[in-house]
């Protein structure tokens, strides 16, 4: 270990080169044992104290309890994260800073920090913003995830992911048909069998045909189409075919496995697939034609979610994207099974976290179904428990709740469900609320979907006004009421639950305030910018909160996409051990915690939830 | 040990009225200074000063703002063995200070404070071996040995134990970093936490 202080990392490395120096030349070191308290609540402090080893803990003294020792924890410092910043800019500690273990740290003197923050204002800028800019001044230097990076993408191989269908017709087929056939596959060309050989036709060629040379429709596609094919083999790489493509000015290649024809590469889905995977699953579910393609379609998402991490997409659009492609996957799915005679008298609701569009990897499938009154449908059940199975096997697992098709509870007529939902509305037990929060979520995605406005807008009007129920409702939010405790035991790898500790509070908080306030879009960010423009909460916290969530959602990502590479056990997907985040993220995390626990004191005054 | 005593009071009285004085006045402050050089060898009549560096410990806190950092001369004892043992090639002494001026700042650095560090008896009698001839005078300083209070502190807990005194072990039962083995500076403000550490509460078992 350096006995100098590294100004590499943020904010230090905002400074010159000069100010470096004086920064390192003012430090001094301090010991503190365990249990000490460093800087106290209303304390004045004469340094910033960057921690160089061992752990303290932030403490709410007005929350402290006797038989709680994590009671009013808001949150730690571990190696190089700085404390006491604040309380210098607003002359006193807001709260108390106690060692959890035996610690060192740095004290910059105060008048050195205030000199560095006058000198530099993107040094100031890191202390003095709030979350959202400080995500974005840490964004331009944070590092690449590793093993995520785009080389990934330069890697990819001719795999089932890009491969069209190839649409395969004699020679002896007419123009007419042909011209059919190209129209039903949604295809661009088709291949010809002229004896063994194999030759290429697309749409130009079929119009140059008819306009410019003046076949008749019945005339045979035989002459019309080139022989003159370029191959690869099935798990080259993609990179090979554009070359292959850009060499020899063609289009298309056909695909080969060994000597078996497989399909066809197109130029236009290499390109998009090397500018965004997203369009080539997008075609591919608007192609498919069978539930297998279909699944092939769905199983490569959690691909396309792992570039879009490394490209460092922001977690919002990678979410509104995945909504968008799941989504279509649902209503495809729908489409395939169930009969045409009863789609347009039933409705495919998504809920949960789907209903909301902010899944990125699949999640459980909450889906249910509403029935036109009326409409008897004897196969219902069969067809929706195929659904489920179906869906399962594209990869979305089950919903433990057994909130799904699958379940008949979750298939109700449009009078059961009104029905249903006054007697959830009436008991204020804590399973009837979490089923009308999941149903306050639901999307309806696929089939008759105007039949779900009625019955959402008897939900809305069913609580208008109604403040006690209210005040049940908004509660859980504090089942996880100090979830920052989890941290307490920071030296063992217990972790923190993101999803209790952090998403949770904010996601069903933001829900209670839109079903009290009429707001009935689903997403928690949208639903933040409608609470922000009716001034229902301030702009900057509003934002804030978006913020954090979004920083929250994207921690939890990352941990998901560990436990999909197996490097994490399944039950850890929602599991952070702090020590392993690196100190951008802790730095994020700590702030966006901050935050949600100012949103849960605004709550609990807001729905007066006393404990 | 009363040659020593006899040389302090004779250097005391001969310093009396002249400029360092102050040195021979008994201490009345709350610091002492973490001192470690880095020599060429462990033999104290041969051994040179390649650099000397210390720092000022005050209650818990370890003043590195107020540090004494300086490479000498390259002895012509320098050699390929203690650059393995420092990483100091000849040419990061160039440019260094001359011994006279370095250990002029260091006595006005340490004053009459309590020397504190790691068999500093050997730092010290290298350091008196160039005192004596330029100034006329031994450090008068008192001396606290780490691996003493180490060794006190631990048999406090534990009579039986005999505790390893090797510096790497010494730090790592601490729980203190260690900073920059090898170099003047960095194993001076490693002596210097130590201190702090044992002076604060019970030593782990």
């Amino acid at each position: 270990m350096r006995h100098e202080f590294d100004c590499q990392q943020p904010p230090f490395n905002q400074l010159s080169e000069s100010q470096a120096h004086t920064l390192s030349q003012s430090l001094d070191l301090a010991y503190y044992g365990q249990g000490d308290i460093v800087l106290d609540a209303g304390q004045q402090s004469d340094a910033v104290f960057i921690v160089m080893k061992g752990v303290v803990v932030e403490l709410d003294p007005d929350e402290l309890q006797s038989d709680n020792p994590d009671a009013g924890v808001i949150g730690h410092y571990t190696a190089e994260d700085v404390f006491g910043a604040i309380s210098i800019i607003n002359g006193r500690s807001r709260y108390r800073f106690r060692t959890l273990e035996e610690t060192i740290v740095w004290l910059l003197p105060k008048a050195i920090f205030l000199q560095l923050m006058e000198e530099n204002t993107a040094f100031a800028d890191y202390f003095r913003h709030s979350l959202i800019e400080k995500s974005r001044l840490i964004a331009r230097h944070a590092p690449r995830e590793e093993g995520l990076d785009l080389s990934s993408f330069m890697l990819a191989r001719v795999s089932d992911t890009i491969l069209r269908e190839a649409v395969v017709v004699n020679a002896d087929c007419s123009i007419e048909t042909a011209t059919g056939q190209l129209r039903q596959e949604q295809a661009d060309s088709l291949l010809v069998r002229h004896d063994t050989q194999l030759g290429m036709l697309t749409r130009t060629d079929l119009l140059d045909a008819v306009v410019m040379q003046h076949k008749t429709l019945s005339s045979p596609v035989g002459p019309l189409a080139s022989y003159n094919l370029f191959s690869v083999q099935l798990g080259d790489f993609l990179f090979n075919a554009l070359i292959l493509m850009t060499r020899h000015r063609v289009q298309r290649l056909v695909v080969l496995n060994d000597q078996t024809l497989v399909g066809l590469v197109e130029l236009t889905d290499i390109l998009s697939f090397f500018s965004s995977q997203s369009h080539v699953i997008g075609l591919q579910i608007e192609r498919a034609q069978s539930l297998d393609s279909l699944g092939r379609a769905a199983r490569a998402m959690d691909e396309l979610v792992q570039s879009l991490v490394a490209q460092g997409v922001k977690i919002q659009f990678a979410m509104d994207l995945l909504a968008a492609l799941n989504a279509r996957v649902m209503v495809k799915a729908f489409n395939l099974l169930v009969p045409e005679a009863y789609q347009q008298h039933v409705c495919l609701l998504v809920m949960g976290s789907e209903g909301r569009g902010e899944q990125v990897l699949k999640t459980d499938q909450d889906n249910a179904l509403i029935i036109d009154d009326g409409v008897e449908w004897p196969e219902c059940h069969q067809v929706m428990q195929q659904f489920t199975e179906t869906l399962l096997s594209y990869g979305y697992p089950p919903c433990p709740g057994n909130i799904m098709v699958s379940n008949p509870e979750w298939v109700m007529t449009a009078s059961q469900w009104h029905g249903q939902l006054a007697r959830w509305a009436a008991s204020v037990e804590g399973e009837s609320l979490m089923k009308l929060a999941i149903v306050q979520d639901a999307h309806p995605v696929a089939g008759a979907v105007e039949l779900f406005t009625p019955i959402r807008d008897f939900m809305f009007d069913r609580f208008k006004g109604n403040s006690v129920f209210f005040s049940h409702f908004a509660r859980p939010i504090l089942h996880f009421a100090t979830p920052l405790n989890l941290f307490g035991g920071l030296k063992g790898s217990e972790g923190l639950d993101i999803k209790k500790g952090g998403i949770f509070p904010i996601v069903h908080g933001v829900r209670a305030l839109a079903l009290e306030n009429g707001i009935k879009i689903t997403n928690t960010f949208e639903r933040l910018k409608v609470l922000a423009e009716r001034r229902l909460l301030s702009r900057d916290f509003a934002d804030n909160l978006a913020e954090a969530l979004a920083v929250m959602s994207m921690l939890r990502l990352r941990q998901q996409l560990k436990v999909q590479a197996g490097r994490v056990p399944e039950r850890d997907g929602n599991r952070l051990v702090i020590p392993e985040l690196n100190k951008l993220d802790r730095d994020l995390l700590r702030e966006a915690l901050h935050l949600v626990k100012e949103f849960k004191a605004f709550m609990e005054h807001h729905y007066h939830l006393e404990r | 040990m009363v040659l020593k005593a006899l040389r302090m009071a004779r250097d005391r009285r001969q310093h009396r009225e002249g400029q360092y004085a102050a040195l021979f006045e008994p201490y009345q402050g709350d610091e002492v200074v973490a001192l470690d050089c880095e020599l060429t060898g462990l033999d104290p009549q041969k051994a040179e000063l390649v650099s000397i560096a210390a720092v000022k410990v005050k209650g818990d806190q370890v003043l590195t703002s107020q540090r004494f950092d300086v490479k000498l001369q390259k002895p012509d004892s320098l050699d390929a063995d203690s650059i393995k043992i420092h990483h100091l090639r000849g040419v990061d002494l160039h440019g260094g200070e001359v011994v006279g001026d370095a250990l002029a700042q260091l006595l006005n650095f340490i004053q009459n404070r309590p020397i504190l560090g790691y068999y500093i008896d050997l730092d010290i009698a290298v350091l008196n071996r160039h005192l004596r001839p330029r100034f006329g005078f031994d450090l008068p300083n008192t001396t606290i040995e780490l691996s003493r209070l180490y060794q006190r502190k631990m048999q406090q807990v534990n009579p039986e134990l005999q505790p390893d005194l090797h510096f790497d072990q010494m730090a790592k039962k601490l729980g203190v970093p260690l900073l920059e083995r090898h170099t003047a500076l960095g194993d001076a403000i490693t002596t210097a936490l130590m201190y702090v550490r044992l002076n604060k509460g019970a030593i782990p078992v």
